[in-house]
């Protein structure tokens, strides 16, 4: 890891400017667009703790009328449904991070190797995928009647699993940043391949492995395509599909009129709408929001030295 | 030829490290290519990819037969890429620009955490954010404003492109000016101070020496989107719009319908052909930036 700590703007240590009134005027313009980025957010906190009933009357509201615990309760009714769709994001992001970030900075370190011929082939290989694909329609036919995957969650980790972009950024941050010294030097001591690359690569890896790995992780907790084409059986829903389908049920209750009494009674008399559905949406953002700060670091760093090609 | 094997032979452990993710590109990219012959195809479930038969051009001729719809969907996806990028590239510099000038930093780098946070937000998760602004009783929009527009109707067909256009910007923009301030992090301070020993002003230290650094990374930029202008986010034009019929005049793009299609199996032929078009379309535009951005910038090339 750098020795050099914070962000990028202590760069410019030396451009110390007066804090005359137009640096005044760019702050608040800058704090404005802040809190216009927030507002949207800001919205789902207080709605989610706001009373139905009196935003059925009033409508949405920054700073609503009276205030519930209702939402949360009734996001509990989802019960044992919302728990297994955590625990089916939870283990998709967990895995799909985990097995993509090793495989990809395997193939990132196969085809930097210096004097390996094959490499040249595989980089090739890499790239085809980004110029041209099969696109959705075949790719849903190869899966399910091909390969039989569907309702299997092999179809949320395995496509995302591998990209190009992410595979570049890895080779990148191989070649410039880890010295081939180093690796050199391992292997003189009789370290094997293997070793080399997870005793010696690998932890020097882990900045832009941290940058990869994030992106990667929110691209699997936020995934609804892949879960909207291939999942079927409630156990296998995973939490964006859950929101998905709450929406679509919400919507099937209010434009049926015929829905028998005792659903409307099973769902506490009201249909469940603003509230309960913004709860829902802060427990599915809330743990993305919450992680990202501490990644930010690694984050905007990893991008930093991607963006540059070896 | 005995070289190469020997060769291979011997980086035996960087074939085997490179051999799963081979794998899974092969199974799940590759494969899945020879599905772009359904094109020429009258796909039948029960025949597979490979059993049905063959109908030469005829997708084709129903494409072009329901030209109203494929041309609607090309439009819209090359309208709203136009407007993206215009304005994605615009906010974003500028807000790069912005960030660097502030001398507050501590109080920009906390702004800056908040301004990123949008897009890590699903858009499962934005369409129900969106909807308390525009829904047509309980929308803060209407609420506030006292008005009564049903923005998923027909009568909000003309306001979905600036709706979009404000999604778009409120989840892009405090991630895209990343890439940029990371190179405005990058240039000579002494240029900075050399110019405000010839008394420059903020504005011309701005245009002189900021701006002129960014052209490089806006051009690359610009010319690496120009390969994927058919492909679109499909989570904003079909999870905020609801896919809602009414409003496909100005929000259904290429990657919303064929989604749709696949999801409920309609269409197949027409939806193959559409594919294709994609497809090769997009690697026509990817060929030409990258050979552009080659001539520009060889160090940003592709390949």
């Amino acid at each position: 890891m750098s020795k050099k700590k914070g962000n990028m703007a202590d760069l410019a240590p030396s451009r110390r400017d007066k804090k005359g009134f137009g640096q005044y005027l760019l702050v608040f313009i800058l704090f404005v667009y802040t809190v216009l980025c927030a507002l949207p957010i800001f919205l789902v906190f207080v709605s989610a703790f706001a009373d139905d009933k009196w935003i059925a009357q009033n409508g949405f509201s920054f700073w609503p009328g009276e205030w519930s615990m209702a939402g949360f309760n009734s996001v509990l009714r989802y019960g044992s449904k919302l728990l297994t769709s955590y625990g089916v994001t939870l283990f998709v992001t967990i895995v799909g991070t985990a097995f993509g970030l090793l495989v990809m900075s395997m193939f990132a370190y196969a085809i930097s190797r210096k004097g390996f011929r094959l490499a040249r082939f595989l980089s090739i290989y890499l790239l085809i995928p980004m110029l041209f694909n099969g696109g959705q329609l075949s790719g849903y036919i190869v899966f399910t009647q091909w390969y039989h995957l569907k309702d299997s969650l092999l179809l949320l980790i395995l496509p995302l699993s591998v990209t190009t972009m992410n595979v570049i950024i890895l080779r990148t941050y191989i070649v410039n940043s880890i010295p081939s010294e180093l690796m050199e030097a391992a292997k003189i001591d009789g370290a094997g391949e293997y070793r080399t690359f997870f005793q010696i690569t690998l932890p020097l890896l882990k900045p832009s492995l941290a940058a990869v790995g994030f992106m990667l992780a929110t691209s699997y907790w936020n995934d609804w395509q892949n879960a909207m084409l291939y999942i079927k059986s409630d156990s296998k829903q995973p939490l964006q599909l859950l929101l998905v389908s709450i929406q679509s049920s919400i919507e099937f209750l209010l434009n049926n009129t015929n829905v028998p009494a005792s659903v409307r009674a099973a769902m506490g008399g009201t249909i469940p709408q603003y509230s309960s559905t913004m709860a829902t949406v802060l427990i599915v953002i809330g743990p993305i929001m919450v992680a990202y700060p501490f990644f930010q670091k690694y984050f905007i760093k990893g991008l930093t030295v991607g963006s540059v090609k070896g | 030829m005995k070289d190469f094997l020997r060769n291979t032979w011997k980086h035996r452990a960087h074939v085997v490290m490179a051999l799963p993710a081979f794998l899974i590109l092969f199974f799940i990219m590759y494969v899945p290519m020879t599905g772009v012959c359904l094109a020429f195809k009258d796909y039948k479930t029960s025949a597979g990819i490979f059993g049905s038969d063959w109908n030469g051009l005829e997708n084709f001729k129903f494409l072009i037969a329901s030209k109203r719809i494929f041309l609607r969907m090309t439009r819209n996806t090359l309208i709203y890429y136009v407007i993206f990028t215009a304005v994605g590239t615009v906010l974003n510099v500028a807000l790069a620009v912005a960030i660097d000038q502030c001398v507050f930093k501590k109080a920009t780098k906390t702004m800056q955490t908040i301004m990123i946070i949008p897009v890590f937000i699903s858009y499962a998760a934005v369409q129900f954010i969106a909807n308390a602004f525009l829904h047509d009783q309980t929308g803060i929009i209407n609420n506030t404003f006292g008005t009564d527009f049903r923005f998923f109707t027909d009568a909000g067909v003309p306001f979905w492109p600036l709706i979009l256009t404000i999604i778009k910007i409120w989840k892009d923009t405090g991630y895209g000016a990343v890439l940029y301030m990371s190179v405005l992090a990058g240039v000579d301070s002494s240029l900075y101070e050399a110019a405000e020993i010839d008394g420059a002003s903020k504005w011309q230290k701005i245009w002189h020496i900021s701006l002129p650094a960014l052209i490089p990374m806006i051009t690359v930029m610009l010319l690496l989107s120009v390969g994927s202008i058919m492909k679109s986010d499909t989570g904003l034009f079909y999870q905020v719009t609801r896919n809602v019929g009414a409003i496909h005049e100005t929000t259904q793009v290429i990657d919303s319908y064929v989604f749709h299609a696949v999801k409920t199996s309609n269409n197949i032929g027409f939806t193959a052909a559409t594919s294709l078009f994609q497809s090769v379309t997009g690697l026509l535009l990817m060929l030409f930036a990258n050979g552009v951005v080659r001539k520009v910038h060889p160090d940003n090339a592709l390949f």
